[in-house]
């Protein structure tokens, strides 16, 4: 140890080229890309209640042997809106398949404004209300919009989180149907 | 100077510091909600706690702690079921096993360390004198006794 | 037209420090004092090229020129002036040039005042330093962040900058502030590179910068309570610090560079920590790069990360550049620093002041760890994770704590050494005053240990000032027979960085008590009102009055107006509002805060349904105990550094004298 600063200098050195590789890795990588896969995937579905527009209560096991397809979103959500004609060309494939349950789940938005928007938009699948927001909760959303699938069995088995495609909604409810596509 | 004085600041400080501790019954599930809501991040928005966000997300997740914690809830589990539905990333402390004694021990073991350093180093050179002769100021030295040997 | 001008100003600008650079390194091998005072010319050519950049920006803003990428999606015909004017530093590409600008000041700066010692190896090798940075960042927005790239298609209007951006005046000084520290601390790491260059690691380098590195520090203070502000004023969740990793980015080099304040007095009074200086100036300057790294490459999420862009590869390669030279330069000459100096006692001022070190370092080194955790965790095995606010203040909070400690006894500790009793004298009145507040306090229901220690502490720092400045005041009353009027302004005058030193801790311990009582004392709750109805929070009764709803091509605002009286008096009527801008995902709110001295009620509007029959809205109503002290703190820490930078009768004796250092500042070239 003849020369202590020349030792303390190069065991910074290595912490600062072992930190400068880790920072290096990351560059490029999105921080947000972990929105992309939701935990729940492969698990049971949670349990909702929520209130549809036209009155009573729909809970899972309403749709219980159905494969439901369950879409959170809010009228002021841009995303939202540029997904509604992917979601109008996806159900109007599907509407007629009583296998198939699409529920649009009303994440944080005043009643009023969400029945003009479906009665302006002419939205016919099953709009809904969450009090206190706890099916967004149960779900797990991090906001909106996001989309899940249910298979009959009641486990989720696919999950998008952001604006679905027509064909993102296919293979989601191919998944769910367990037929591999 | 006595050390009177100085006594009864430490018997002052103590008191303080025991009423300032001293625990007032159980926390009601109101406080540990609150004190949960601390630890989680909100899913839909950036940086913030579930308690300081006012989200709807915050607002459910608030309602949700206090509810399993009027059920009898403990703190570990309802951190394991919000890990479990929203991810590791939900916990702003970041948990302490595996890599996570990383970032909890090092800081204190640096500090330690540093501390410990310190120390050493005072009691060095309390105990060194300030500067070592060199070997220039040992030759000086020789010459100027020999030249005094030599001096009639 | 524009455009190119604005390229062709940065064009000049980086051909000015790559001449300056090749005219000094000739310089500096030939031994040629004739291209020494040539090439610091060079660094007036960056701050013209700067300034001229800067200006075509602000220009094109001013006149809305859409066909200016950068000008169409940071302003709209709509934009007021004032976020016209902010514009340039709205967004990466135009805060660069604001930092080019910035440091093109300090350059010509330090070239101005260095002009009669240009031919100085070590001036000549700062300002070569100093022309490196600002090659760095001309290349920057000469390559991937331009910020005069052209549309093919000029739009009929802009984007108008981020709603966030343009909510409130403190936008048009808190970045500049930030900036005028981040850069200004390139400065004493031009001189500390060029002591190791130049092989002269006295103390002269360090009285040369000594001032640049405190108007940084302080502009860098300013910069951050201002920021904390904004985001207290603004982001509406009625915090003012969440740890989040911009801000940690702000902080970082602000503790490297406490620290190094401090440390630099052992050196100027001992010669000693000559190492530990040199590595604090350039590790201060490796985080402001590495902040702006971690803030604006993406890499991390963070509410304040207003754009991104590839420049991060850029920023790294610097940063790695930079903490290579530096490293290599301490290892290379490390062992020449090493000065013969000791400490001679542990309880001394210069162990304070080594304590103090330690604790800042360890406190940069928490924030820094829990910034860039979630990356290591990510990169080492793939798992996302978060390190927030409870982490930290677990962390931070023994550390704040034992600094507070340290600020209480170090300013009556003698130099060298002392005898235990002149220690128990001097500190024994601040200490019965820290330990009656701790009962106090626990007496007026301060519940948990850190704040009543945090009170007791704080009490202990500021009787301990007040004591060193009545006993200060009386020496001048009895030995020169001033009156104590007259006495206080002679005593600052006549050693202004103690006595400026001394209000900076002032402001520090404002700052720390705000600190502890806002965070442990504050009430928060959410309250859904009918228009006429009130509740009550914390005392204070709020009645909700009605809405108004405001709307432009740009936004929707909402606000609620809500009257706020405490004990029967009214306090006037304050309106909440939120602002919903199409294409932003989440409403934006605006909070309302009455401000006083003693609590602020810091109102937010949650949420105002337009469909809800009764017209009911949702009110957060927080009451924050002492927050306004933190600005005011800032405010004393700024009056504080702006007292210790006018230059004493002490200065002007060590030029008039030239000591020791004159020797060292003859040029070594002849």
């Amino acid at each position: 140890m003849r020369h202590p600063t020349r030792w303390i200098a190069l065991g910074v050195a290595v912490v600062v080229v072992v930190v400068g590789v880790v920072l290096a890795t990351q560059v490029g990588d999105d921080p947000r890309a972990e929105t992309q896969r939701s935990q729940l995937v492969g698990h049971a579905a949670p349990s909702f209640s929520v209130k549809p527009l036209e009155g009573g209560t729909l809970t899972r096991a309403d749709l219980a042997g159905r494969t439901v397809i369950v879409n959170f979103w809010n009228t002021w959500c841009a995303p939202c809106r540029a997904e509604l004609p992917d979601l109008k060309r996806f159900w109007a494939r599907h509407r007629d398949d009583p296998s198939v349950a699409f529920v649009g789940i009303v994440r944080d938005d005043g009643e009023s404004a969400v029945r003009e928007y479906v009665a302006a938009e002419a939205i016919d699948w099953t709009i809904a209300r969450d009090p206190a927001a706890r099916a967004a909760l149960d779900f797990g959303t991090r906001g909106q919009p996001e989309t899940f699938a249910i298979s009959p069995e009641g486990v989720i088995a696919g999950a998008q989180i952001g604006p679905s495609s027509v064909r993102d909604l296919e293979v989601m409810l191919d998944a769910a149907r367990g037929e591999p596509r | 100077m006595s050390k009177a004085p100085w006594v009864l600041l430490a018997v002052v400080v103590a008191v303080a510091l025991v009423w300032a501790a001293w625990p007032e019954g159980g926390r009601s599930a109101r406080e540990r909600a609150r004190d949960l809501a601390a630890e989680l991040r909100c899913p839909d928005c950036e940086g913030l706690s579930v308690a300081d966000s006012s989200t709807s997300s915050a607002h459910a997740i608030r309602a949700d702690l206090l509810r399993r914690f009027r059920d009898g809830e403990s703190d570990d589990d309802i951190r394991q079921e919000y890990v479990d539905r929203f991810g590791e990333s939900i916990l702003l402390n970041p948990e302490g096993g595996g890599l996570g004694v990383l970032v909890w021990g090092l800081p204190v073991l640096v500090l330690v360390v540093g501390a410990g350093g310190l120390a050493l180093a005072l009691r060095r050179w309390r105990r060194e004198p300030a500067m070592r002769a060199t070997r220039a100021d040992e030759e000086l030295v020789a010459r100027a006794r020999a030249e005094r040997v030599d001096a009639p | 037209m524009k455009a190119s001008l604005g390229v062709f100003a940065l064009a000049l600008g980086a051909s000015s420090s790559l001449l300056g650079i090749a005219v000094l390194a000739r310089g500096l091998r030939r031994r040629d004092a004739h291209a020494l005072v040539l090439g610091r010319r060079f660094a007036f050519g960056v701050l013209i090229a700067a300034i001229l950049a800067a200006a075509v920006m602000e220009w094109a803003l001013l006149s809305h020129d859409f066909s200016i990428r950068y000008v169409a999606e940071n302003n709209a015909r709509g934009t007021p002036l004032l976020f016209t004017v902010t514009g340039l530093w709205a967004a990466l590409e135009g805060s660069i040039l604001l930092w080019l600008l910035v440091l093109g000041g300090y350059l010509a700066f330090v070239a101005h005042k260095f002009r009669a010692r240009a031919s100085d190896p070590l001036v000549a090798w700062a300002t070569l330093i100093g022309l490196v940075v600002a090659l760095f960042f001309f290349a920057l927005v000469l390559g991937p962040a331009n910020p005069f790239k052209t549309l093919p298609v000029t739009p009929a209007d802009g984007r108008g900058p981020n709603p966030l951006l343009q909510n409130h005046p403190l936008m048009a000084f808190h970045p500049p502030m930030l900036y005028l520290g981040y850069v200004g601390f390139t400065v004493p790491f031009m001189f500390g590179m060029a002591a190791l260059a130049t092989g002269r690691f006295g103390e002269g380098w360090l009285a040369d910068t000594r001032r640049a590195t405190l108007v940084a520090w302080v502009f860098l203070s300013a910069g951050i309570v201002l920021g904390a502000w904004w985001s207290y004023e603004v982001l509406g969740w009625g915090g003012y610090w969440a740890w989040d990793p911009v801000e940690n980015a702000s902080l970082l080099p602000w503790l490297t560079a406490t620290a190094f304040i401090h440390s630099v007095i052992v050196q100027e009074r001992r010669g000693m920590l000559r190492v530990w200086n040199l590595s604090l100036v350039i590790a201060t300057f490796c985080l402001t790069i590495l902040g702006t790294f971690l803030t604006r490459s993406g890499v991390i999420n963070s509410v304040h990360s207003f754009t991104e862009s590839d420049i991060g590869p850029w920023l790294l390669a610097f940063l790695g550049v930079v903490a290579a030279a530096g490293i290599g330069l301490i290892a290379w000459r490390g062992d020449a620093l090493r000065a013969a100096g000791k400490i001679d006692s542990p309880i001394s001022r210069e162990s304070a002041f080594l304590a103090n070190n330690l604790l800042f370092a360890g406190l940069a080194f928490v924030v820094l760890l829990g910034t860039v955790y979630p990356l290591l965790a990510e990169a080492l095995q793939s798992r996302r994770l978060s390190v927030g606010e409870p982490y930290f203040d677990r962390m931070t909070t023994p550390i704040g704590l034992a600094l507070l400690f340290l600020m209480a006894v170090a300013p009556a500790l003698p130099w060298r050494t002392t005898s235990g009793d002149v220690l128990r004298r001097r500190l024994l009145v601040p200490a019965w005053a820290g330990g009656l507040t701790m009962l106090l306090a626990a007496a007026l229901g301060a519940r948990g240990i850190t704040d009543v220690i945090a009170f007791g502490l704080a009490a202990f720092a500021l009787a301990g000032i007040v004591r060193q400045f009545a006993v200060g005041i009386r020496a001048r009353r009895d030995v020169q027979g001033e009156r104590t009027l007259d006495a206080l302004p002679r005593m600052i005058r006549a050693n202004p960085r103690l006595y400026g030193g001394l209000v900076v801790h002032t402001g520090i311990v404002l700052i720390a008590v705000a600190l502890a009582a806002s965070s442990s004392y504050a009430t928060k709750r959410e309250v859904r009102l009918a228009r006429g109805e009130s509740a009550v929070v914390a005392g204070y009764r709020v009645t909700y009055l009605g809405r108004a709803v405001s709307a432009t091509e740009q936004k929707r605002v909402v606000k609620a107006r809500v009257r706020i009286e405490h004990g029967g008096s009214d306090l006037g009527v304050y309106a909440p509002s939120v602002n919903i801008f199409p294409g932003s995902p989440n409403a934006i709110g605006t909070p309302s805060v009455r401000t006083g001295l003693r609590e602020d009620v810091y109102l937010t509007l949650v949420s105002a349904p337009s469909g809800d029959a009764a017209g009911r809205v949702t009110i957060g109503v927080a009451v924050n105990p002492m927050v306004v002290w933190l600005w005011i703190g800032g405010g004393v820490v700024v009056l504080g550094t702006a007292l210790a930078l006018v230059p004493g009768p002490r200065r002007r004796r060590v030029v008039a004298e030239l000591p020791v250092e004159a020797r060292e500042r003859e040029p070594v070239l002849a």
